[in-house]
């Protein structure tokens, strides 16, 4: 009876450890931070002093248009990025998805841009957005055109922004994508080669669907990560001209350095958290209906023969 | 029994007289301390780094040096100061830190330190600090809460304060017959006249960056053209019609200035002027030091330097830093004794020699001084108009500050009405203090 017991619980007893861990470094700062979001926290009280408010917060900041509009520029911002990204990552993918000599070299090379470190990537491109001595504005004018106010005018600023983070995630896409595509099953590009198909054919009816698993969980990682895109836009325009590239990490930062409002920042990092959890929760679903899917076309297979 | 007590005590007054006589060194209790302070990265604290080697070996008090970003530096002090025990021996703060710190009651009253006879130097004359910086920086509790007045006390000692002067170029200025500005109108007719004259020049380098930047920007021209941001009950005025000239002026500011001026940062501005860009620069007197560095400026030795012009009033800007000591502080006698050095006539001086903004009249009164930097006199005569109270400092100024600057930056690149501009400001203010209980009397 006694080792009937010892025997059941052995498997928790394993498992402890990291569901101790687990607790100490996710759900207690995750606890907090919900916590802090129902109080009127400053800065410079402990926690302890804080008043608690309840949901004043959360109702506040619906009400806030400079959240909303930051919250706006967020959607806009991750939305355009991601689909750039996706066209240009996959694109590169399909078309480097050869033997050519020294290929190693040349990805090692395109996802360079990915490695380095997002403060760097932010100084680089605000020295060649330079108005006066950046190398687009020098090189426009060396051709005769009109220097282009890249971070001085609301919309350039953020087309400048999104030029700088399509440059530097989209290798991580064509990353995922050429795997991807190298690992496709044979059989199928050569039966549909012997059937005569084009190359035009062979990616749109073959290639690409057989990636789409892989490029729905890589375009919802890098959706996710687009939310929470802090350095680069810090580096390069802080937020402005106005709020025309105040993103949504950008905002909390300052909300709670600047404006000293700790409760505040929480509730929105908790906003920000429950749109993140959405996309997970589709990425999850998209998992469980996909895996369905193939399990009953098996099963269908199967049955034929 | 009783002739022990009076002979150990006769022997201990006579150890106490002789090391007082004998050694008479203030610093020997201290002998061997390590200091840890936190200090901005700014032209004058630079200067200060220079002269702390000095301190030490007079003194034998070591000093170790945190630099952060002045801005960066108020998020991690935050943090130092709701500590238990904290890192930080003496801090330098943003001159709006004061408002939180003291609220918060994190800083000591210095008051404790003044009286007591073993650490204030009575030769410290503080008389000669500058009246506008100590009301602006160093007092809290009077008027308004944040203004000296009866009910103020000290609670830090200004150390790199900044007044506002204007920068120009004696060359270009001669060239074309151009009267160095003393009124706004002058200024702002100066500042488009010189790009039509001197193709490539902008007429004025000024902070325009979205948030704190153009709302320090704004600021600057609200003071002298009239205005203020409260009245005496705390309701928004920003938006009568000096809010909208101060608007007005610093839009054509940047509308005449160089290429780019409207993501301008103090250090963009800065080197717009030093290389050659701009013809006028109208900020802190702590970037004269770097206009006049040949290794750093194209423009040494062609800067001339002005009063902040007139408006309505003279008001130039005060601000910059201030140091004071934690109250969580470990050896906050050590420190008391550093800053009382730092800031002692000789400290200044030194400091000053070095590149550093002088706190004390007399520093800009120095013949060595005035020969190693000859704007020294202008920036004296500057301090007389010195306006402590052109932003109010209180806990909500951070949010109504940013708000000013992202509207600004509104008004400045999407062509914002100012008027609408101000007043969506002022509505948005009296919502703040508001909340924040400052409506609770009326």
């Amino acid at each position: 009876m006694q080792m009937a017991n010892v025997n059941r619980l052995t498997p928790y007893m394993f498992l402890a450890p990291a569901v101790v861990i687990l607790v100490i470094a996710l759900l207690y700062p995750i606890g907090y931070m919900i916590y802090a979001s129902f109080l009127d926290w400053n800065p410079s009280q402990r926690i302890g002093e804080a008043e608690f408010v309840g949901l004043r917060n959360y109702i506040n900041l619906l009400g806030d248009e400079s959240f909303r509009e930051s919250l706006s520029v967020t959607l806009k911002f991750a939305g355009i990025v991601v689909f750039l990204e996706m066209l240009v990552g996959v694109g590169l993918a399909l078309l480097l998805d050869r033997n050519i000599r020294g290929m190693s070299a040349l990805r090692t090379l395109f996802i360079l841009p990915m490695m380095i470190a997002p403060i760097v990537v932010g100084l680089m491109w605000r020295y060649m957005y330079h108005p006066t001595v950046g190398i687009f504005n020098r090189t426009l004018k060396s051709l005769g055109f009109e220097p282009v106010p890249w971070l001085s005018d609301g919309s350039w600023a953020f087309t400048s922004v999104i030029i700088a983070d399509v440059w530097q995630w989209t290798p991580f896409i064509f990353i995922l994508s050429l795997a991807a595509l190298q690992s496709l099953p044979q059989s199928a590009l050569e039966a549909s080669r012997i059937d005569g198909a084009t190359g035009w054919q062979q990616i749109w009816h073959i290639k690409l669907p057989l990636m789409m698993p892989v490029l729905i969980v890589t375009c919802l990682l890098r959706l996710i990560d687009a939310f929470k895109v802090l350095e680069v836009v810090l580096v390069l325009t802080n937020g402005g001209p106005g709020l025309s590239t105040e993103i949504l990490s950008l905002r909390i930062s300052r909300t709670a350095s600047e404006f000293r409002e700790l409760g505040e920042a929480a509730a929105m990092s908790n906003y920000l958290l429950i749109v993140l959890l959405l996309l997970t929760l589709a990425m999850f679903f998209y998992n469980k209906v996909s895996e369905m899917r193939t399990a009953r076309l098996r099963a269908a297979a199967e049955g034929d023969d | 029994m009783l002739n022990f007590l009076k002979y150990t005590t006769a022997a201990a007054a006579g150890l106490a007289m002789m090391s007082s006589t004998v050694l008479a060194n203030p610093y020997e209790p201290y002998e061997g301390t390590t200091l840890v302070v936190n200090f901005p990265a700014h032209p004058h604290y630079n200067a200060v780094m220079r002269v702390l080697p000095e301190f030490t070996k007079e003194t034998g008090i070591r000093v170790e040096v945190d630099q952060l970003q002045y801005l960066k530096m108020r998020e991690r002090q935050t943090l130092e100061l709701t500590k238990d025990e904290g890192d930080y021996d003496l801090i330098a703060y943003v001159v709006f830190s004061k408002a939180d710190y003291v609220f918060a009651d994190q800083l000591e009253n210095l008051a404790r330190y003044f009286m007591n006879p073993k650490l204030s130097d009575p030769k410290y004359d503080a008389d000669d600090l500058i009246d506008g910086y100590v009301q602006n920086i160093g007092v809290a509790g009077g008027t308004k809460g944040y203004l000296p007045g009866k009910t103020g006390s000290l609670y830090g000692i200004p150390f790199g304060s900044e007044t506002s002067v204007l920068a120009y170029r004696k060359d270009i200025f001669e060239k074309h017959g151009i009267a160095v500005p003393e009124t706004y109108d002058q200024l702002l007719d100066a500042a488009c006249k010189i790009p039509e004259v001197e193709p490539g020049v902008g007429g004025m380098a000024s902070r325009a960056a979205s948030g704190h930047q153009a709302s320090h920007a704004f600021l600057l021209h609200l003071a002298p053209l009239g205005g203020r941001v409260f009245d005496g009950e705390w309701n928004p005025i920003i938006n009568n019609e000096a809010g909208v000239a101060a608007a007005n002026a610093l839009k054509t500011i940047v509308d005449c200035g160089p290429e780019g001026a409207q993501t301008f940062g103090p250090a963009e501005a800065a080197a717009a002027f030093s290389q050659g860009q701009a013809a006028m620069f109208m900020d802190s007197i702590a970037f004269a030091a770097g206009f006049e560095d040949p290794s750093k400026s194209k423009v040494a030795g062609k800067v001339g330097y002005a009063l902040h012009p007139e408006g309505v009033r003279r008001g130039s800007q005060t601000g910059g830093f201030g140091i004071a000591i934690p109250q969580n502080a470990q050896n906050k006698e050590a420190a008391f004794l550093l800053m009382q050095w730092l800031t002692s006539k000789k400290g200044d001086l030194m400091v000053a020699m070095a590149g550093g903004n002088p706190s004390r009249f007399s520093t800009y009164e120095d013949a060595g001084l005035n020969e190693k930097y000859p704007y020294s006199a202008t920036f004296g005569e500057a301090l007389k108009y010195a306006d402590p109270d052109w932003r109010p400092i209180i806990p909500t100024w951070g949010k109504i500050n940013a708000d000013i600057g992202t509207s600004m930056s509104k008004v400045l690149t999407e062509g914002l009405d100012p008027q609408e501009a101000l007043d969506g400001v002022a509505e948005r203010a009296r919502a703040i203090m508001d909340e924040a209980g400052y409506y609770t009397w009326n």
